[in-house]
């Protein structure tokens, strides 16, 4: 994706075990890219919106957030939240990847602006299916630079 | 707490319920006595105007008669007076102008001596003797005017001195004055007596009246009490109502936060076990790829060239593998339970839709969806009419009848074709009975329950599943306003029968389930 660009995919994953599947089904759909993984939101906060929380660290960078919902200290919607309200943050596409199908979760992510929602399928045959197939996807979609 | 609290004001409140009712029934006793005491009040008093109206009646009409009897004596007496003066007048003047007053009384006093005779009864009249002196008297007075008349006044005037006719008169008189001194007395009487009725009536009306008065005013009080006993009855009966609605709503209410929680826990336990499952699942089928990547090395026959060689071309070829079997098979039996799980949980949150079904409709597609399989036993399955039309929800009966129909083929006798027989059976009011009756393995006596719990199998545990079937088929009954139970005979067959309420109440949103 974005041939030429640096193109980095923020993994927000609390579980390891999971974050490495995902990393290697990703990987055999052919992408890539930098995958940064980070356990908690803490972390995640610290990665898109730089130690001072601006969100100035990420301009100019060319990022996709792939979102857990299920963090241990935070709600991975409250991130989603922040990431479409500041206005340097605001155009990185989130994919959010999580357990829930509950339909209002799903109706609440879109309403803050997230870009996919995906729920991981329950057994292994299908998460490694869909993760593959959104590797694919990741492959042919263009990511905008942060301003 | 909260419920032994409500509890013992709701029985708190229940004596001032009762008390009233027993106040009720004095009340209703006194009010008997008293309306008894009005009514024998009212009679007396109706039956003592009456007694004393005729005591007044009877004062009256005597009071009358006496005074006619007066009267009548003193006309009757005046008549004769006015006979002798008229008969005294000619005889001493002989002047026959003085006849004419004779005449005219004469002519009125048969009349007057009637009348008198009118009022008084015939014997009274008779021992007085009037009639006897009357006739004496007017004897006397005729004679001595007819001397008269024939030229003889002086034999007359002797008749008249000889004082026969003037002691005719004087007892005549003295007669007279006997009678009416007696009806004088009579009418003193009765004056007397119209006074003393008069007495009476006054006091005995005061009287009544204060009675009546009281009375009305002890039935007013009665009524306005009944009435506050009443209202304070209804107040009590509408709070002890509502603590009592307000302790369903609570256990409605807790009982929907149980249940909840207990779906939510499902969901969660299911969802939290799955997470690390995946990851077992999906490092097995990465430790799977790594060993075909191995197996190329086990398949190098230089590999036996190396000390440890043959133990690695055994761990490459048998141990790691059949290691990975184990995990795997474990794994897909553990992600099995856990999907049970979750779909009972979320079979448990779907809301019910009661519709229309035709049972006898939904059992023929069940049928024909298991057609091809019966065929392959050469079993059959009868749907026996007459079924019902009952109000339910279209997926959940599929599901019950579904489950059970497949159990029927499931556990059939090898040996013996499946023979599946549906028909309505004998049910209480509003319920309907259909039973599946199946010629197959039966279930033993001990495990009858059992079938219907969790993860549960009883027999031969030759057939695929996760023993969610029947617990799946009891819950749903229930929720349906039904059950279902068993009957069976190991190697003959099982019958379940499923019950079912006719009529389904919608359920709410936030209801137990």
């Amino acid at each position: 994706m974005n041939h030429g660009k640096p193109v980095r995919i923020v993994m927000v994953e609390d579980d390891d075990g999971h974050a490495r599947l995902i990393e290697r089904n990703v990987r055999r759909a052919g992408v890539n890219n930098e995958i940064i993984h980070v356990a908690n939101g803490t972390d995640a906060l610290a990665v898109l919106f730089g130690p001072d929380g601006s969100g100035t660290a990420s301009v100019g960078k060319h990022l996709l957030v792939l979102l857990d919902l299920n963090l241990p200290d935070m709600s991975g919607i409250g991130i989603l939240e922040k990431l479409k309200a500041n206005a340097h943050t605001k155009r990185i596409p989130v994919v959010v990847l999580t357990t829930t199908d509950d339909a209002r979760e799903i109706q609440r992510c879109y309403d803050l602006g997230a870009n996919v929602y995906v729920t991981k399928p329950v057994d292994y045959e299908n998460f490694a299916n869909a993760i593959r197939q959104l590797g694919l996807f990741f492959s042919v979609m263009q990511v905008p630079e942060t301003l | 707490m909260t419920a032994i609290r409500d509890l013992s004001v709701w029985l708190g409140g229940r004596p001032s319920v009762e008390a009233p009712s027993k106040g009720a029934r004095r009340l209703i006793r006194v009010t008997y006595v008293l309306s008894g005491v009005a009514l024998v009040l009212l009679v007396a008093l109706f039956a003592t105007s009456f007694w004393l109206f005729e005591r007044n009646q009877q004062a009256t009409v005597s009071l009358l008669q006496a005074r006619e009897q007066r009267g009548a004596l003193f006309r009757l007496m005046l008549s004769v007076q006015a006979a002798e003066s008229g008969q005294r007048g000619y005889l001493l003047t002989g002047n026959t102008s003085y006849l004419d007053p004779y005449r005219s009384a004469l002519e009125h006093v048969n009349d007057r001596l009637q009348a008198v005779h009118r009022l008084y009864a015939s014997e009274e009249v008779a021992r007085s003797g009037l009639d006897d002196l009357i006739t004496q008297k007017l004897a006397e007075l005729s004679s001595t005017i007819a001397l008269c008349d024939a030229g003889n006044r002086a034999e007359a005037m002797a008749v008249v001195l000889d004082g026969h006719g003037q002691r005719t008169m004087d007892r005549l008189r003295d007669q007279v004055e006997a009678m009416v001194a007696t009806a004088d007395e009579d009418i003193s009487n009765s004056v007397r007596t119209q006074t003393a009725v008069a007495q009476s009536t006054r006091l005995f009306t005061a009287v009544s009246a204060a009675l009546i008065l009281g009375a009305a005013v002890g039935a007013v009080l009665m009524i306005l009490r009944y009435l506050r006993e009443l209202i304070a009855t209804r107040s009590a009966l509408e709070v002890a109502n509502v603590s009592l609605e307000d302790r369903v709503k609570e256990r409605t209410s807790d009982l929907y936060r149980a249940n909840e929680e207990i779906q939510r826990f499902a969901y969660i336990v299911s969802h939290d076990l799955r997470s690390p499952l995946v990851n077992i699942m999906g490092f097995t089928s990465e430790l799977e790829t790594s060993l075909a990547d191995l197996a190329s090395l086990s398949a190098d026959p230089g590999l036996l060239k190396l000390e440890a060689g043959s133990d690695g071309k055994r761990a490459i070829d048998k141990d790691i593998p059949e290691a990975i079997d184990f995990i795997r098979r474990s794994t897909i039996k553990m992600d099995g339970l856990i999907k049970a799980i979750l779909q009972l949980s979320r079979e448990g949150q779907r809301v019910l839709v009661p519709q229309r079904i035709d049972l006898g409709e939904l059992l023929d597609s069940i049928s024909a969806g298991v057609q091809h399989r019966l065929n392959e036993t050469d079993g059959e399955i009868v749907i026996r009419r007459p079924l019902g039309v009952i109000e339910a929800d279209r997926l959940a009966l599929e599901q019950i009848f579904g489950n059970l129909i497949d159990n029927a083929i499931k556990y059939r006798r090898p040996s013996v074709p499946p023979r599946i027989v549906v028909r309505e059976e004998a049910a209480r009011f509003g319920e309907v009975t259909i039973a599946v009756e199946d010629n197959g393995r039966g279930i033993a006596r001990e495990d009858l329950e059992r079938v219907f719990d969790l993860f549960r199998r009883a027999g031969a545990q030759d057939q695929a599943g996760e023993g969610i079937g029947l617990a799946h088929v009891r819950s749903l009954a229930r929720r349906l306003g039904g059950d279902v139970s068993v009957t069976s005979e190991v190697g003959a067959g099982t019958v379940f029968r499923v019950r079912l309420s006719r009529r389904v109440r919608p359920e709410r949103k936030d209801e137990p389930r």
